[in-house]
């Protein structure tokens, strides 16, 4: 196994194309220490996928887009992962920014080996302004929800563990919730359905299998 | 309703009031569901369909964590 990174990046709606633009800050970052290979937008298919994992076994895998329990998906909802070949995920680090994936798949993917799984027992949710949608960088209240996911891979980046990584990820999610309380003492609108959803991530994002993998 | 039940009536006004004060140009991005405005969020959650019990849930996870003390002592240790 070596050090090299997948990411998949579908991008054919407004979630995948946020997800995608998030993923790609974490890209840029993994770039200056590990081979990233990312599979953006129509490549994001499981042919490419498997082909890929099969050639350079890479140590750790970045899946974004839209999942089910069992499902994870890429291009267009088409199945990149499912219980067929979660096989192919054995003794790798996955976080799977997608709906419901830990659900059943992750403890699929980490049953009798020493990888690790980390995903969401409830929908990935995130709230966006419209005004933003064309630069969603600069969308402030995706960025209370996207940032602390983003948090995830850029822990493993600096080869901390997976437990490491889930917990920054949270703190920065709980330093949002703050944020966001104080924005609702100033009557700010929309306040109180942010903290919503960004509970519902912090409750939702788990770790399965060897917490203390790291790349 | 934890499971894939029916949102009662009191619940589903509570929903509605809740979706009621966003912003009209924020949207919501529930994975596979899509992303819907306010007013889309709304019409789902008096339609009682699968979207609207998913929007439920969410709401009503964070009741809960708001009444069990949860929510206030996951921000305290975290100080």
């Amino acid at each position: 196994m070596n050090n090299s990174i997948l990411v998949t990046r579908p991008k054919y709606d407004d979630g995948t194309e946020y997800l995608s633009a998030y993923a790609l800050e974490v890209i840029k970052k993994a770039q200056e220490k590990f081979s990233v290979k990312d599979f953006e937008g129509k490549e994001a298919i499981k042919e490419n996928v498997e082909k890929y994992l099969k050639n350079k076994n890479p140590k750790l895998l970045f899946l974004n887009g839209h999942g089910n329990e069992s499902e994870i998906f890429g291009h267009k909802d088409k199945i990149i992962f499912s219980l067929t070949n979660i096989n192919l995920l054995k003794d790798k680090i996955t976080y799977a920014r997608a709906c419901f994936s830990a659900n059943f798949l992750g403890h699929e993917a980490v049953k009798n080996n020493s990888g690790c799984f980390i995903g969401y027992i409830y929908p990935f949710s995130f709230w966006m302004d419209e005004e933003r949608s064309a630069t969603p960088l600069k969308d402030k209240v995706a960025g209370m929800f996207l940032n602390p996911s983003n948090e995830v891979v850029f822990s493993l980046l600096k080869g901390e563990s997976a437990r490491k990584a889930d917990e920054k990820s949270k703190k920065m999610m709980i330093e949002n919730m703050r944020e966001i309380l104080a924005m609702e003492r100033k009557n700010e609108p929309g306040a109180t359905g942010m903290l919503q959803i960004l509970w519902d991530n912090y409750e939702g994002q788990i770790v399965l299998g060897n917490e203390d993998a790291s790349l | 309703m934890e499971k894939d039940e029916e949102i009662s009536e009191d619940i589903k006004e509570l929903v509605i009031a809740r979706l009621g004060i966003m912003p009209s140009n924020y949207k919501l991005s529930i994975g596979t569901e899509g992303t819907f405005t306010k007013k889309e969020l709304i019409e789902h959650v008096i339609a009682n369909d699968k979207t609207g019990r998913q929007i439920a849930k969410m709401q009503l996870h964070f009741i809960k964590a708001l009444t069990t003390g949860k929510f206030i002592d996951t921000l305290n240790k975290n100080e």
